[in-house]
């Protein structure tokens, strides 16, 4: 696989560019929800910082408001009360900024896989040459060289998915908000996707928000893990990854990771009646 | 990618393709026996069925007529008007019903109300208001052809999912932005069908203005030979307008494979 100037190790750069390394803040965040049955809260009281570069994954049982969380940072959901900051603004409305990958790949299936990927341009009103060359890197980095031309329903799940990567990634998001990108694939794909992202990201230096049930792959990617608790939705924890990276598969068979998964777990089980 | 499996099955889709195509053959062709043996056999008097090669005579014998083109000239083009003006129609009123919630909400009893009347009372008014000649058949072949388009159009547009709208939401899109680039593309598929439907509905609407009051037309045509019992030609007529509507389901069938690839059905 060729590394194209995307790849660049920037980490550390970006890492230190920051004046204040806190680039995505929330404080006292609540939402509810008003239902037939009276009112529902998704969130309360959530207050979490993540630093420039860094990977932080949510995991929590379903209906512990995490995506929630995610479309609120994302400006797709309007919060209750509490306040969330990027770069110590206010976010009332998405942000050309960040991206977002949904758990399906939301391709267009009139477009073929290069014309998917350029789509946010075409939104921005880029010029489609300009972007054309970075684009094709970024296809080619996600391993999608021979489907350039390719259309959506010719391709499987985890290259589908791959797409969507390639379509958030080619617009150069500061943030990548993802909520379970990976949920829909099988074992041995979502392996290999979790590899790609970690490469992509980490050598970019893109800050990235992580939403997941999986608790392997929330180790696994993360450098801090904010475990959830379901109704009201609230941070229970935060668990600090201090494997070092690059991560490989090997990582995961390390005690060290074994520690932290059984760590997330304890966690996580404190909330969890079965 | 396992490309042999999937080579496997559709040659077995092709041949089991064949299998259907000759039975229907078959079946085509023992309904042509029939056609012409009851009749022969005195078993189906000649004036409520003629035999199918009196028809095929008397059908070569009427597209040689100098008149006849006149007839189909103008049959067709009521056709093609009421399917062109119909279609556009049902396009522009869906979608603004589609994009725009309030007009809707107001306009929908009244949809409904159209859609529940039989538009075919309307033939005899029509013939008041625009006359005897081909206004009153194009009108008709509008009310009738639009209907399909403008409901499937809405419903196309409604479909769109959410997760294609959030997407673009998360883009920052503009509503038109939205609207050209997802919600209408999405919607074609469902929107062609209507343009099918609307095209059978336009034949419709021509034959039927044709046969409540016209001085022209195959419809005429048809009214005059069933009153003088050349039943032998009526039936010819009958073939014309069957080879119309099927040349015009078999045209738009083409578009909608060149146009709408991505049909999820479909390998490009």
């Amino acid at each position: 696989m060729t590394d194209p100037a995307l790849l660049q190790p920037r980490r550390e750069e970006a890492l230190q560019r920051a004046s204040s390394p806190v680039v995505v803040e929330t404080r006292a965040l609540s939402k509810t929800f008003q239902i037939a049955q009276g009112t529902v809260t998704a969130l309360r009281d959530v207050n979490i910082a993540v630093n420039a570069g860094e990977f932080v994954s949510f995991v929590g049982p379903s209906g512990c408001g995490k995506s929630t969380l995610l479309n609120i940072i994302a400006g797709l959901l309007p919060k209750t009360s509490g306040e969330v900051h990027v770069h110590g603004q206010p976010i009332t409305e998405p942000s050309r900024k960040m991206g977002f990958m949904f758990q399906a790949p939301v391709l267009l299936p009139w477009r073929n896989v290069e014309k998917n990927v350029l789509l946010p341009a075409e939104v921005y009103g880029l010029k489609p040459d300009a972007v054309r060359d970075k684009a094709r890197s970024v296809i080619e980095a996600v391993g999608l060289k021979d489907f350039m031309k390719a259309y959506p329903k010719q391709l499987s799940g985890g290259m589908q998915q791959r797409v969507a990567l390639a379509r958030v990634l080619t617009y150069e998001p500061e943030i990548l908000l993802m909520d379970e990108p990976f949920g829909a694939l099988d074992e041995f794909t979502r392996e290999a996707m979790n590899l790609e992202l970690m490469r992509i990201t980490q050598s970019a230096g893109i800050t990235c928000i992580f939403v997941t049930h999986n608790i392997n792959e929330a180790v696994f990617l993360s450098d801090k893990v904010v475990v959830m608790t379901p109704r009201p939705g609230e941070v229970s924890g935060i668990v600090d990854v201090t494997l070092p990276r690059p991560r490989e598969i090997r990582t995961m068979h390390d005690s060290a990771f074994a520690d932290l998964i059984f760590e997330v777990r304890n966690r996580l089980g404190r909330h969890i009646q079965t | 990618m396992s490309e042999s499996p999937l080579a496997i099955d559709r040659a077995a889709r092709r041949r089991s393709d064949w299998t259907y195509r000759l039975g229907a053959l078959g079946i085509g062709l023992a309904i042509i026996a029939l056609w012409e043996l009851l009749p022969a056999a005195g078993l189906i008097n000649p004036i409520i069925l003629p035999r199918f090669t009196s028809v095929a005579e008397a059908l070569y014998t009427l597209v040689v007529q100098p008149f006849f083109m006149r007839h189909l000239i103008v049959t067709l083009n009521e056709i093609v008007l009421g399917f062109v003006i119909g279609t556009l129609l049902g396009l522009g009123i869906g979608i603004a019903l589609a994009v725009w919630p309030a007009a809707r909400r107001l306009t929908y009893p009244f949809v409904i109300g159209f859609q529940a009347t039989p538009k075919i009372v309307f033939a005899p008014l029509f013939i008041a208001w625009f006359g005897f000649g081909q206004t009153s058949k194009v009108v008709m072949a509008v009310v009738i052809a639009f209907f399909p388009v403008l409901i499937n159009t809405m419903v196309g547009l409604e479909s769109v999912p959410a997760e294609a709208r959030k997407l673009m939401r998360s883009l920052k899109a503009t509503p038109l932005q939205v609207f050209y680039k997802v919600s209408f593309l999405h919607a074609l598929p469902v929107i062609f069908a209507g343009v099918q439907a609307a095209f059978t509905f336009a034949v419709i609407g021509a034959i039927v203005g044709e046969f409540v009051g016209a001085q022209e037309g195959l419809g005429y045509l048809l009214n005059l030979y069933n009153f003088q019992l050349r039943i032998d030609r009526a039936f010819a007529v009958i073939v014309i307008l069957a080879a119309i509507g099927a040349i015009g389901f078999f045209l738009l069938e083409w578009a909608d494979r060149k146009f709408i690839f991505w049909r999820e059905d479909r390998t490009p």
